[in-house]
């Protein structure tokens, strides 16, 4: 085959490696910002899905519905693209010609933060839910009050049992950064598009990008299994 | 007569439609000690559950030091109760030890979070505790490193360091090994020794007759009969009473 003989990925890994590693910082930094948005999102969801307030909860529910209903691609696109320009028209009553918009890696982080935050409140939502009711009840024996039990007693324990679960949504989430490319986000795979549109290296391009990730993931599921065996003590 | 530390008065609790507890009234002085007893399912948890307010009373009032749980306009507000419970200790069958802490850390959480004492001053007051319950040496294990006589212990340090008035017990020694009640059964001893006032709800008859000032007998929601121990046990006045009875002290013999 002629194109087996002109492989070149010695060239390839030269000059797409430190390109790669520019990519990563900014994956990275996605990554880590858009999780920290989810956890939090993700424990007020699940608290606010478990109070009295019917209010609340509808709103809440319908929301989970929307995220859970349309693809992280798309709500990714409408984050960077629509968000600002909705930002803009309101603001414009205010002040003429005032036009909004959002840095692509904090429309990223946004959007993995919202997306994640929903899914990640079901798994919350089922911790809490799974721990003992009689912790709550020593808790206001003891004079705590229910949102004090809830918080102090209850989430600590709820989120132990997530942590696991957590760690897994983290791997997915390193790898959903390539989504970012689409919204101008100069990560990994929009760096390898790049590169490869200008050397046509495309197979040895593609294939170093995923070889890139594998060698990011599969280290980290082992630290996630670790993490299991930790948080599974004294629980 | 030592001052009332427990009223109720026409107590009614029901689960949807189903009456629990249908009218119950019980006084609880300084010093005293009374022990619940009665079949499976009689009220006796949701009794003692009424006393700090874990059950809202469907209708009735509970007063613990003359404050009613309920206030002036009927209602129950969440700060109001929760205040009156730090005066209550409660001990669960189930131990409810936070398993994240260790024993000492257990003994503390309320003390900081509630009383707002400082850690130092909290571990103090923790390790007296832990000591009168004979745990010194396993202040720092987690709750899943002790046996269920040391996590009843560790439960009852926990109650007692809040320094409450009155205690609850319910059913403190039937998830344990036979072995292991003597140890619990000691400190609860102790503490009726001192003068703590007790409410206890056992399947414990001797200790009950051994340990109580007053035993209530109680059968389908109400009080059936209540009396001194001896009273009680050797000379029940009703019927029920002394069906009971027998069925608990000679389990052989066929039921009535
Ligand atoms: N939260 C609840 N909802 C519905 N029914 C309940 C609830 N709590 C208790 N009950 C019912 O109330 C009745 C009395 O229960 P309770 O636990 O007070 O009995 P008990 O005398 O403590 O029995 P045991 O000796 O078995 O502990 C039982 O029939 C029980 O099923
Ligand atoms: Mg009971």
């Amino acid at each position: 085959m002629d194109i087996l003989s002109h492989l070149d990925f010695a060239t390839a890994i030269k000059e797409l490696t430190p390109e790669l590693w520019q990519g990563l910082l900014i994956a990275l930094e996605a990554t880590v910002g858009g999780f920290l948005l989810a956890v939090v999102l993700s424990v007020l969801i699940a608290v606010g899905r478990l109070s009295e307030s019917k209010v609340l909860k509808g709103i809440l529910v319908v929301i989970l519905e929307i995220v859970r209903g349309t693809p992280l691609l798309v709500q990714l696109v409408y984050m960077f693209y629509v968000v600002p320009l909705l930002i803009s028209l309101v603001a414009q009553f205010f002040i003429p010609d005032y036009q909004f918009q959002l840095n692509p890696l904090f429309a990223g982080i946004l959007g993995l933060g919202i997306n994640y935050g929903c899914y990640l409140s079901e798994v919350v939502r089922a911790a809490i839910l799974s721990v003992d009711k009689g912790q709550t009840e020593a808790a206001l024996a003891l004079g705590y009050t229910q949102r004090q039990a809830l918080w102090s007693i209850v989430i600590p324990q709820a989120t132990r049992q997530a942590i696991p679960v957590f760690g897994n949504y983290l791997i997915m989430m390193i790898k959903d950064t390539s989504l970012l490319a689409f919204i101008t986000v100069n990560e990994l795979l929009l760096r390898t598009q790049a590169y490869a549109s200008q050397t046509f290296l495309t197979i040895e391009s593609y294939t170093i990008l995923a070889i890139a990730y594998l060698i990011l993931s599969l280290p980290l599921s082992q630290v996630v299994r670790l993490l299991e065996k930790g948080f599974s003590k004294h629980a | 007569m030592p001052k009332p530390m427990i009223e109720v008065t026409q107590l009614h609790k029901s689960f949807g439609s189903l009456e629990i507890l249908k009218g119950i009234d019980l006084d609880v002085h300084q010093g005293e000690i009374v022990v619940i007893i009665g079949p499976s399912g009689s009220g006796k948890s949701t009794l003692l559950r009424c006393l700090n307010c874990l059950e809202l009373p469907t209708s009735g009032t509970v007063k613990v030091e003359g404050e009613n749980f309920a206030d002036s306009s009927g209602r129950y507000n969440e700060k109001r109760v929760a205040k009156l419970r730090t005066e209550i200790g409660m001990v669960f069958q189930s131990f409810n030890l936070f398993p994240m802490m260790t024993a000492v850390e257990n003994v503390m959480a309320a003390q900081v979070k509630i009383r707002k004492k400082s850690k130092e001053e909290a571990r103090k007051t923790a390790e007296k505790y832990l000591k009168k319950v004979g745990l010194a040496e396993r202040m720092d294990h987690y709750p899943d490193q002790l046996s269920g006589g040391q996590k009843q212990r560790v439960a009852i340090a926990r109650a007692l360091a809040m320094e409450p008035h009155i205690m609850l017990f319910d059913e403190a020694t039937s998830a344990l090994d036979p072995e292991l009640v003597g140890e619990v059964l000691k400190v609860i001893r102790e503490l009726a020794d001192e003068g703590m006032t007790m409410v206890l709800v056992t399947h414990e008859m001797r200790f009950a007759e051994e340990i109580g000032d007053r035993i209530i007998f109680m059968d389908k929601g109400m009080i059936v009969e209540e009396g001194k121990p001896d009273e009680l046990f050797n000379a029940p006045k009703h019927q029920r009473t002394k069906l009971f009875i027998n069925q608990v002290l000679h389990p052989e013999a066929e039921k009535v």
